[in-house]
């Protein structure tokens, strides 16, 4: 706890940001990303679209395995029945893209609970199998559904405001950037509230959960349907960013991604499922510049695309070894040594 | 202050600065006229297509390497502008982005058909770049929807075309079986060709779809031998499982001829089948490295380059430099601008053009797919691919 944030009530308790200098700093860096269009080139505003993407996916993921402690590898499935949710309904029907997202996360919502089901009976490594179940019925699905394009899948026109067409990295940065900033917030308000708090519960103990009047049916499938809204909502916000989506888009692999990110990050932690994103998508980025700002000469490229991929895979290995709380822990360690500074933690 | 302006003092302080503003505008458009000829690639270099990609890298560099030796195009230099992909859509989206954000891109070079179609309304929206890769998704091949890009060979259907064409010639009312993977590559030319199939007087004995690369196929193997083909065709693969299914139809005395089309054909992976390989059969649309055909100096000029074996994905990535450059050549020497429009027509409007014997026979491009290829068998003892056709060209 910092020195003199002393809370004397409840509101306070509970604040998000409890402090001036947090509330500054969280002000400016709205204002960095409201600025960021206006002199990022379009790939950088292209990565930092696919972030946001994957911020929101990781957080819905981490109020699934993070909070409530029931690990899923189904995230790209649901993200998956978002993206076909909003690809047919944009397709189709012409329909708001704002109804769309609404809708994909609802759609992904229904299949989170129908997969969710199991986690009643079974947990951890077990539940973990059972939901990647959700992978392949939902590539069953877009494949063999009449509607969803087969294996070519659909081709999704861009999200339009008032006639303007999202078709560019700096529109649909702005439809992008502020449903996730609203989705981060939505999931670290969550855990203000009693339902919150109930998934903590389960997550810790949920035998004692029960007995402390918890239901778990009820919240368990809370969670599922929560975390599956999210990632549908993703996979809408994908469909939008991509404009192509294909049975093959939403493969296992990026599941294992989400879960990567999430474990990198910091688990139960929302800053976590953010920085978590964030290093998973920009780090072979990084590498890629890093490795071009070396002075060798000649075709390299050859030689220097696998070592980027096990330079990614060792910072991964050597983050779990050295850091096993995740990014979000060494973030505060930071944040406490200018607390303290000049003294020592 | 209250100066009067003279006519002097008019021509000093606004036509010279305009005029000095003009000679500076056309030399900077004489600088813009000269610039690099940029190729910017999505290159799997990583991942699980690297074993192309690498080829496809090996093979633009020497194309674009050639083509400046020679003095470029107009006397502009070619530029090759590679980044690795590791096989994923969205990094491949990403290297576009980089590329195209630091260089004034003309051409491109995509490594999937999932790229093909994400980048496709980004080209669409720009209109600045033509862009072929390594995709021969039937899909791709409709210049009403993809008016910016072209594949480096036949599509698949027309791959699946040329080889039931052969078929039909060699053994006419033959039964043949489609094997294919359970993937959007898998799939692409199923349903035409079952169509065409018949259209030829062949018969469809059975479709198997498996996983892509599977391993275990006893059971499909079984339902193979049940329709006891004359032609299998697998499509969708690498390698795994077609040795597999080879080396069991043999156990289980099947005599059907097997066949693959353009990932599987590559010298090295067919002959990784060991001997179950002798008589694997496929459509390939340029000549393997090795081949000493005296109307083919490209391939002269390639081996002095290289004396060492070079993939066919390296054949593919040296001609689609060369199409590429071709079209900006063309365009260019028609004084037109660089744009995807330009350059499309430019490529169109290639005609019995000598690919210095890549592929065997002049081509024409008159849609978005050169509908050209050749049957190789495979000869085990020689440990090399060798002709079984003369070349098809589909109309």
């Amino acid at each position: 706890m910092r020195i003199g944030t002393a809370r004397q009530d409840y509101i306070t308790d509970e604040a998000l940001f409890d402090t001036t200098t947090q509330r500054v700093w969280m002000a400016v860096f709205l204002a960095v990303l409201v600025a960021y269009p206006f002199v990022a080139n379009d790939y950088w505003l292209y990565l930092a679209c696919l972030v946001a993407i994957h911020v929101a996916s990781a957080t819905g993921l981490n109020i699934l395995t993070g909070y409530t402690g029931l690990v899923s590898l189904g995230q790209a499935a649901f993200m998956g029945l978002g993206a076909y949710t909003v690809a047919v309904l944009e397709t189709r029907y012409g329909t708001p893209f704002l109804f769309n997202l609404f809708a994909g996360g609802v759609v992904a919502m229904v299949g989170g609970i129908i997969v969710g089901v199991p986690s009643l009976r079974v947990k951890g490594l077990y539940l973990a199998i059972a939901t990647i179940a959700a992978s392949f019925i939902a590539h069953f699905l877009f494949v063999n559904l009449g509607f969803t394009g087969g294996t070519g899948g659909l081709s999704v026109p861009p999200a339009t405001v008032f006639g303007l067409a999202l078709d560019t990295s700096f529109r649909i940065y702005w439809l992008i950037m502020p449903v996730t900033i609203l989705m981060v917030l939505g999931a670290a308000n969550l855990f203000r509230t009693r339902v919150g708090r109930a998934f903590i519960a389960i997550r810790d103990r949920d035998i004692s959960a029960e007995v402390l009047g918890i239901p778990l049916l009820r919240y368990k499938l809370l969670s599922f349907a929560l975390s599956s809204f999210y990632a549908g909502v993703a996979g809408g916000l994908w469909a939008y960013f991509f404009r192509v989506v294909t049975p093959e888009s939403f493969p296992l692999l990026l599941s294992i991604f989400f879960l990567a990110a999430i474990i990198v990050g910091g688990m139960g932690s929302i800053l976590g499922a953010i920085l978590g994103a964030i290093f998973m998508t920009m780090v072979p980025e990084v590498l890629r510049l890093v490795v071009g700002w070396l002075p060798i000469e000649g075709d390299t490229l050859q030689y220097v695309a696998p070592v980027r991929t096990i330079v990614f895979g060792l910072l991964i290995i050597l983050f779990l070894i050295f850091e096993p709380h995740g990014l979000a822990e060494v973030w505060r360690r930071i944040r406490r040594f200018f607390h303290l500074w000049p003294f020592r933690t | 202050m209250n100066r009067k302006l003279s006519l002097s003092g008019l021509v000093r302080r606004l036509v010279l600065p305009m005029s000095l503003a003009a000679v500076a505008a056309s030399g900077a458009a004489l600088a813009q006229s000269k610039e690099d000829i940029v190729i910017g690639g999505s290159i799997p270099m990583s991942g699980v297509f690297a074993f192309a990609g690498v080829g496809i890298h090996a093979g633009m560099g020497d194309y674009v390497k050639m083509l400046n030796d020679a003095g470029g195009i107009e006397g502009r230099k070619v530029r090759y502008v590679p980044e690795d992909t590791a096989y994923k859509v969205d990094v491949s989206v990403a290297a576009f982005k980089k590329i195209t954000s630091q260089n004034n891109v003309n051409l491109y070079y995509g490594d999937s058909t999932g790229f093909s179609k994400t980048i496709n309304p980004e080209l669409e929206r720009a209109g600045n770049i033509l862009m072929t890769g390594a995709s021969f998704a039937t899909e791709i091949n409709d210049p009403e929807k993809f008016p910016s890009q072209f594949l480096v060979g036949p599509d698949y259907t027309e791959m699946f075309g040329i080889l039931l064409n052969y078929i039909a010639k060699e053994k006419p009312g033959a039964k043949v079986a489609f094997v294919f993977s359970d993937s959007e590559f898998g799939r692409d030319p199923i349903d035409e060709s079952r169509a065409l199939a018949k259209s030829l007087g062949l018969t469809v004995a059975t479709e198997i779809m498996t996983p892509a690369g599977s391993v275990d196929v006893s059971t499909e193997v079984l339902k193979l031998r049940r329709a006891n083909p004359d032609y299998t065709i697998f499509h969708g693969y690498i390698l795994a499982p077609i040795p597999e299914f080879i080396s069991q139809g043999k156990q289980m005395g099947l005599k059907s001829r097997y066949m693959g089309t353009f990932w599987t054909m590559d010298n090295s992976t067919v002959m990784r089948m060991g001997e179950d390989a002798d008589g694997f059969m496929g459509v390939m649309p340029f000549r393997y490295y090795y081949d000493d055909a005296k109307d083919a100096p490209m391939l002269d000029k390639i081996r002095a380059m290289r004396p060492e074996y070079q993939s066919t994905a390296y054949t593919q990535g040296f001609l689609a430099a060369m199409l590429l450059t071709e079209a900006a050549k063309r365009t260019l020497a028609a004084g037109k601008e660089l744009t995807g429009v330009n350059m499309k027509a430019a490529l169109n409007s290639i005609e019995n053009f000598d690919t210095g014997g890549l592929i065997g026979v002049p081509i024409t491009i008159k849609g978005n797919s050169l509908p050209v290829g050749r049957i190789y068998r495979a000869d085990y003892s020689q440990k090399k691919m060798v002709p079984a056709s003369d070349w098809i060209v589909l109309d």
